[in-house]
C-alpha cells in the first residue's frame, strides 16, 4: 500500500534522510528501529507530509503523495503519533476525537467514537480538557485514538510506548494489539525497546544515517552484524 | 433552569428591548439614536474582527480596507449601476470577501507579521479608492449616496429605520458566528490556533478554514461599511478607509470580551456611549483620554473583558444565593 523510493531530506547541510526505499503491506505491522538521529521520525514526516522530501518517490495504492498537504494524506487513511503528545488545544479529549473524525474521516459516528474511547481506556476522560487535565499514557493514548478516528488504513506510531512504566506498557500494548485486529490496520511504530517491538511486529526496518540497513524479521534483524555495529559500535549486542 | 436556558432567555429579552424598547425611548430623539447608531456600526465591525481573532487566531490591523471595500462597492452599485440599496448592500459584502482574496498570501503569516502584512494591504485599498477617481470620486469622494428606502411603510432612511437595520445585521452577524463557533468547524479553529500541525495531520485543511473566517470577517464588516455609506450618505477615501474602523472596534471588542459572541457589541456600546454621553459633555477636550484609561484598566483588572467579568459576577452571586 506504501511505497517509498530513494527518498531524501536535507535540512540545509545536513542529510536527515539519505536514501529511505521499502514498502508496506495492507495490514503489516513493521517496527521501525534506528539509533538517536537516524531519521525516523522524519521519515514519519515526510509520509504524513508535515516535510516535503528533497527527492525520491512516495506512493500510497498506487498514486504519489508528493504533492498533496497533511490533511489530504490524512483523508487518504494515513494516520500518525507524534512522539510528543500534541492534544489539539482548548479541547476535551471527546472534541479531540470529533475534529479527526469529521475532517479526516468526513462523518460524525458517535458509536465509533465511544467505541475508540472504549479500546484506549479513555472513555473517563473524555469530558476532560485533554491539554491540562492527562496523565502521560493517557496522552500517548490520545495521540492513538485520533489518529484512529480518521479511519485509517496505514497507522505511524512514533514511540507512543515511550516513557511509560512496564506496566502501563504492557497494557498499551495490549490495547494496540486489539486494535490492529479490530481495524485491521498497517502499522509502522518507532520504538526503542527492542522485545516489545519483536512482540508487536513480525517485520523490522532498522534505519541509521538516513538509509534502511535492514530488513526482515526480529531475530534476523537484530542478530545482524551491521545492525549491532550501528547501536553499540561493537560486533556483538 | 440550566444556564443555556437562562442565555436563551437573556437573548430573548435584550432582542426585545433591542428592537421595541430602544425605537420607543428614543425613536424621537435623533441625536442619541444618532450615537447608537454609530456605536453598533463599530460593533459590527468589532464583531467581524472578534470572529476572525477568537476563530481564525488572526489578530488584525486592516479591518479598515473592508469596511471601506464594502462602502464604495455598495455606493458606486447603487450609484452607477441603479442596483436597488438593500442589494447593494449586500454585494458590498460580497466586495469585501472578494477582496480578502488578496490577502490571502498573509495567511501564511502569523502574529505580528500577519498583523502588519493585512494593515499594508489596507492601504493597499485606500490608495486604489483615491486613484480610481471616475468611479469612486477620487480624494472628493462621493457625495448623495442613495439613502435606504420605505418598505412596508418603514422609512429605513430615517435614524430609527438605519437602527433597525444596522441592529439586525449585527444580531444575524452574531448568530452566524455563534453558529460556526459550534460547529465542528469552531471546534478544529478553536485546535488550530495553538497546535495547527497537529490538526492538519487529522484532515483539518487549516489554511481554508482560515480563509473562510478571513471571507466571513470580510464579509460582516464590508455590509457594516455598505449600511454607513447609506446611512450618512457620503464617502471620501479618509474617512471610509481611516483607521478608526480598526482601532475602535479592536477596542471595544477586547473591553466587551473578544472571546465572547456578544462582548463586541456590548464593548462598543459602552465605550462609545460613555464617551459621548457622560466623558464628552464633562471634558470636551481630551475625552478620548478617560476612554484610554477605562480600556487599559480592563486589561489589568479583566483581561477577558466585560462579558467575561460580568458573568463571573453572576455566577458568583448566584452562589451566594444557594448558600
Amino acid at each position: 500500500m506504501l511505497t517509498l523510493e530513494g527518498v531524501q531530506v536535507n535540512f540545509g547541510g545536513v542529510q536527515a534522510l539519505k536514501s529511505a526505499s521499502f514498502s508496506v503491506g495492507e495490514g503489516e505491522s513493521i517496527g521501525l528501529v534506528g539509533p538517536n538521529g537516524a531519521g525516523k521520525t522524519t521519515l514519519f514526516n515526510v509520509i504524513s507530509g508535515v516535510v516535503r522530501p528533497t527527492g525520491g518517490r512516495l506512493d500510497f495504492r498506487g498514486a504519489s503523495l508528493l504533492r498533496l498537504p497533511e490533511w489530504k494524506r490524512a483523508r487518504l487513511g494515513i494516520g500518525r503519533s507524534f512522539q510528543i503528545p500534541r492534544p489539539l488545544g482548548h479541547c476535551t479529549v471527546r472534541e479531540n476525537l470529533i475534529v479527526a473524525q469529521r475532517f479526516g474521516a468526513g462523518k460524525k459516528d458517535p458509536k465509533r467514537i465511544d467505541e475508540i474511547l472504549d479500546l484506549l481506556n479513555l472513555r473517563e476522560k473524555a469530558d476532560r480538557d485533554a491539554t491540562t487535565e492527562l496523565a502521560l499514557t493517557e496522552h500517548k493514548a490520545l495521540e492513538v485514538g485520533k489518529a484512529l478516528a480518521t479511519e485509517p488504513s496505514l497507522l505511524l506510531l512514533d514511540e507512543v510506548l515511550a516513557g511509560l512504566e512496564t506496566n502501563s506498557k504492557r497494557a498499551f500494548m495490549e490495547r494496540l494489539a486489539v486494535v490492529r485486529e479490530r481495524y485491521r490496520l498497517a502499522m509502522v511504530i518507532i520504538e526503542h525497546d527492542i522485545p516489545t517491538i519483536a512482540a508487536l511486529c513480525p517485520r523490522v526496518l532498522v534505519l541509521n544515517f538516513g538509509q534502511i540497513i535492514a530488513d526482515g524479521t526480529p531475530d534476523a534483524v537484530f542478530r545482524d552484524p551491521e545492525v549491532i555495529r550501528s547501536y553499540t559500535g561493537e560486533t556483538t549486542l | 433552569m440550566t444556564t443555556k436556558h437562562v442565555n436563551r432567555l437573556l437573548l430573548i429579552v435584550a432582542l426585545a428591548v433591542a428592537y421595541v424598547g430602544v425605537p420607543l425611548l428614543f425613536g424621537g430623539n435623533a441625536y442619541v439614536l444618532g450615537l447608537i447608531v454609530a456605536a453598533l456600526t463599530i460593533a459590527g465591525v468589532a464583531v467581524a474582527w472578534a470572529l476572525l481573532g477568537n476563530l481564525g487566531g488572526m489578530v488584525s490591523f486592516g479591518h479598515a480596507a473592508f469596511f471601506g471595500v464594502g462602502s464604495y462597492t455598495s455606493a458606486v452599485l447603487a450609484m452607477k449601476l441603479g442596483v436597488p440599496v438593500f442589494a447593494a448592500m449586500l454585494l458590498g459584502g460580497v466586495g469585501a470577501a472578494v477582496s480578502s482574496i488578496a490577502m490571502l498570501p498573509a495567511l501564511r503569516l502569523r502574529g505580528p507579521y500577519f498583523a502588519l502584512a493585512i494593515l499594508a494591504y489596507a492601504h493597499i485599498f485606500q490608495i486604489l479608492a483615491t486613484e480610481m477617481t471616475p468611479v469612486t470620486g477620487g480624494a472628493g469622494g462621493l457625495l448623495s449616496i442613495p439613502r435606504f428606502p420605505a418598505v412596508f411603510g418603514v422609512d429605513f432612511g430615517e435614524k430609527t429605520g438605519g437602527y433597525l437595520i444596522i441592529l439586525t445585521i449585527i444580531v444575524l452577524s452574531g448568530l452566524a458566528y455563534d453558529a460556526v463557533r459550534r460547529s465542528s468547524w469552531g471546534l478544529a479553529l478553536k485546535a488550530m490556533h495553538d497546535t495547527e500541525v497537529a490538526t492538519r495531520v487529522v484532515g483539518v485543511p487549516s489554511t481554508h478554514l482560515k480563509a473562510a473566517m478571513l471571507a466571513l470577517s470580510a464579509f460582516i464588516t464590508g455590509v457594516v461599511g455598505a449600511f454607513n455609506a447609506h446611512f450618512i450618505s457620503f464617502l471620501e477615501p479618509d474617512y471610509a478607509f481611516s483607521s478608526g474602523w480598526t482601532v475602535l472596534p479592536i477596542a471595544a471588542a477586547i473591553f466587551g470580551g473578544y472571546r465572547t459572541v456578544w462582548g463586541p457589541v456590548v464593548g462598543a456600546l459602552a465605550i462609545y456611549l460613555l464617551d459621548q454621553l457622560l466623558f464628552k459633555p464633562i471634558m470636551p477636550h481630551g475625552h478620548q483620554m478617560v476612554l484610554g484609561v477605562l480600556l487599559c484598566a480592563m486589561i489589568l483588572f479583566s483581561p477577558g473583558g466585560l462579558m467575561p467579568a460580568l458573568r463571573r459576577r453572576a455566577a458568583k452571586e448566584a452562589r451566594h444565593a444557594h448558600a
